[in-house]
């Protein structure tokens, strides 16, 4: 798999405020690749540099191998980004917005009408295509920003928060397309800040405090970097004390809690682990009742990763 | 293929500042009404109050000298207004927008710059007309010359508003800063006083010399007033068009500058 972006000791500062602190990081050709953070993480700061809107103060981006420092042009030319506050003048209307887009980003004038209706029409915009800006709402506003993606269709897609202040319908609608995206060979990077997102749309991410890279991997090797992430618990019928012997048996279970009639196991690899422990107490004669496997959350794995505590808000 | 994909942007370009003076229209009508009034009311009331033939010139009056003037304290007027327009689009991130467009910074530059200039242009072309008209009109070479020279003219002025705007990143300091431009830089040249009559005071005669809106308008009315004017010019015809050409290809390459080397999004004040 090819790289799309790599990063190198990538810093940028705005006079004394360091934004983000020398990150290096690749992403892979034709994956989703999320960028998770709270509010002023970096994310955006790093989003801007890739789409050369910012300049690293040191450090380098790479583009599918071209420098957004001394091959800017270059770099545009992949690019296509959808930006966490939509871009347009209040007196602009989607449809001509949309129009001057298509035609900056390639398209003949009759392909410009078709593939923007088209557009549009996807993504519910094309009843609002003569009202101006400021008459949309904020869920309008939003998909305006991505329609100027999927009308781009670049080569490494954007999206800055692509979900926010939108609805439930339209968020899921927006990750359908997040995924054709890459389906149909672009390289996309999602920044969010909402960690349910970033689990049912990314392959890879990374999570990004105050700057600095924290963690970097599939949803999956994160979660399992939390020891004792996975909790099993089970409902029995039995005796305690066999139970624990059984327990005491096993590798892999970093702590449990036995009560009457009720096991709660701590460890990684949760889902290998329980079939054993249900093995060893039905050779017991442990009657299981109830079984459940929780994994932790990315929402555990961002507080593992950053040290980071509630009421920390930035 | 490349240059003709950078010629496309740049059309592009130029129509975005096109469509931005389209959703202006009332704007420039009452822009236009008012011009109606001061070159028919208050124009022929100076000229009456200003004894100019015999003193300056033989063969012209005020009101003339005076048309021309006013048509181009309104062409530099519209043109420095650009800069208000850039930094309205800065703060609602349209800059960033375009930053992170597939088209080179330097064809960015040029396209906005002569959209913007094109833009103020057309915006004062009904006033063009109306000065014509008063004029009684001119040999077809000094229309089209005049013409020519307005559009290079307000590119220039809008490369100024584009580097400028570009480089201080502020609000407050962008309307201070053209608010001053607009109302000293017209005031230091031979828009309402001819360089005789400035010979007498040094500094402000110097300054109009070297003001480019000076070289524009005198070359102007040499061009539709040749015989008049080539001795009251605040230079040879020759040298005020390369002043003209030097200043807009000048004001240009700095915006160039200003965008490849220095300007990237945020920061806005």
């Amino acid at each position: 798999m090819g790289v799309a972006i790599k990063a190198v000791n990538f810093t940028k500062r705005f006079g004394s405020t360091v934004a983000v602190d020398g990150l290096n990081l690749e992403v892979y050709e034709g994956e989703i690749f999320g960028l998770l953070g709270p509010n002023g993480s970096g994310k955006s700061t790093t989003l801007l540099t890739i789409a050369t809107v910012y300049r690293p103060t040191s450090g380098d981006i790479y583009v599918f191998g071209h420098s957004v420092t001394r091959e800017g042009d270059t770099v545009r030319k992949y690019v296509g980004i959808a930006f966490q506050e939509p871009k347009a003048m209040w007196v602009d209307t989607p449809h001509e917005l949309l129009l001057w887009h298509a035609r900056v980003v390639g398209y003949s004038s009759s392909e410009a009408k078709a593939v923007v209706k088209e557009v549009m029409e996807r993504l519910g915009l094309w009843e609002h295509r003569r009202k101006q800006f400021y008459q949309l709402s904020g869920g309008t506003r939003k998909k305006l920003e991505i329609a100027k993606v999927m009308i781009q269709r670049p080569k490494l897609a954007i999206f800055d928060e692509p979900t926010a202040q939108v609805d439930v319908i339209t968020k899921h609608a927006l990750w359908d397309v997040v995924r054709e995206m890459r389906d149909s060979g672009s390289t996309v990077i999602v920044a969010t800040n909402d960690m349910f997102e970033a689990e049912k749309i990314c392959e890879r991410v990374a999570i990004l405090y105050k700057g600095k890279l924290r963690a970097l991997g599939t949803v999956r090797e994160l979660k399992d970097q939390i020891p004792g992430g996975d909790v099993v618990e089970i409902v029995f019928e039995g005796p305690r004390v066999v139970v624990e012997r059984a327990l005491e048996k096993l590798g892999g279970v970093s702590r449990y809690v036995v009560d009457d009639g009720r096991l709660v196991a701590y460890m990684n690899k949760g889902e290998e682990v329980a079939a054993e422990i249900v093995n060893l107490l039905s050779a017991s004669g442990v009657r299981i009742k109830r079984i459940m496997v929780q994994e932790p959350t990315l929402d555990d794995v961002f507080f593992y990763f950053t040290g980071a505590r509630l009421g920390e808000g930035q | 293929m490349s240059l003709l994909r950078d010629l496309e942007a740049l059309l592009l370009l130029v129509r975005w500042d096109l469509a931005r003076m389209w959703h202006r229209k009332i704007f420039v009508a009452m822009r236009v009404v008012w011009f109606a009034v001061q070159v028919s009311v208050f124009g022929l009331a100076l000229s009456a109050m200003v004894r100019f033939r015999g003193v300056v010139t033989q063969g012209l009056d005020y009101y003339h000298f005076y048309l021309l003037g006013v048509y181009t304290s309104m062409l530099f007027s519209i043109s420095v207004s650009n800069a208000y327009e850039v930094a309205e689009e800065f703060e609602e991130g349209i800059i960033e927008y375009h930053l992170s467009l597939p088209i080179k910074r330097r064809v960015l530059t040029i396209g906005r710059s002569i959209g913007g200039g094109l833009a103020a242009f057309l915006f004062t072309l009904p006033m063009y007309a109306m000065v014509l008209a008063l004029m009684g009109g001119g040999p077809p070479l000094a229309v089209a010359a005049s013409l020519g020279a307005a559009l290079t003219f307000s590119v220039g002025v809008v490369g100024l508003a584009l580097s400028v705007v570009l480089s201080v990143k502020s609000g407050d300091a962008t309307d201070i800063l053209f608010g001053l431009i607009d109302a000293v830089i017209v005031r230091l040249s031979t828009v309402f006083y001819p360089s005789v009559v400035l010979a007498r005071y040094a500094p402000y005669y110097y300054a109009a010399l070297a003001n480019p809106i000076s070289h524009f308008v005198d070359f102007v009315r040499t061009l539709f007033f040749f015989e008049e004017y080539r001795v009251l010019a605040v230079a040879d015809p020759l040298l005020m068009l390369s002043y003209l050409l030097g200043f807009a290809a000048g004001l240009v390459s700095a915006a160039i500058y200003v965008v490849e080397r220095k300007l990237e999004g945020g920061g806005w004040r």
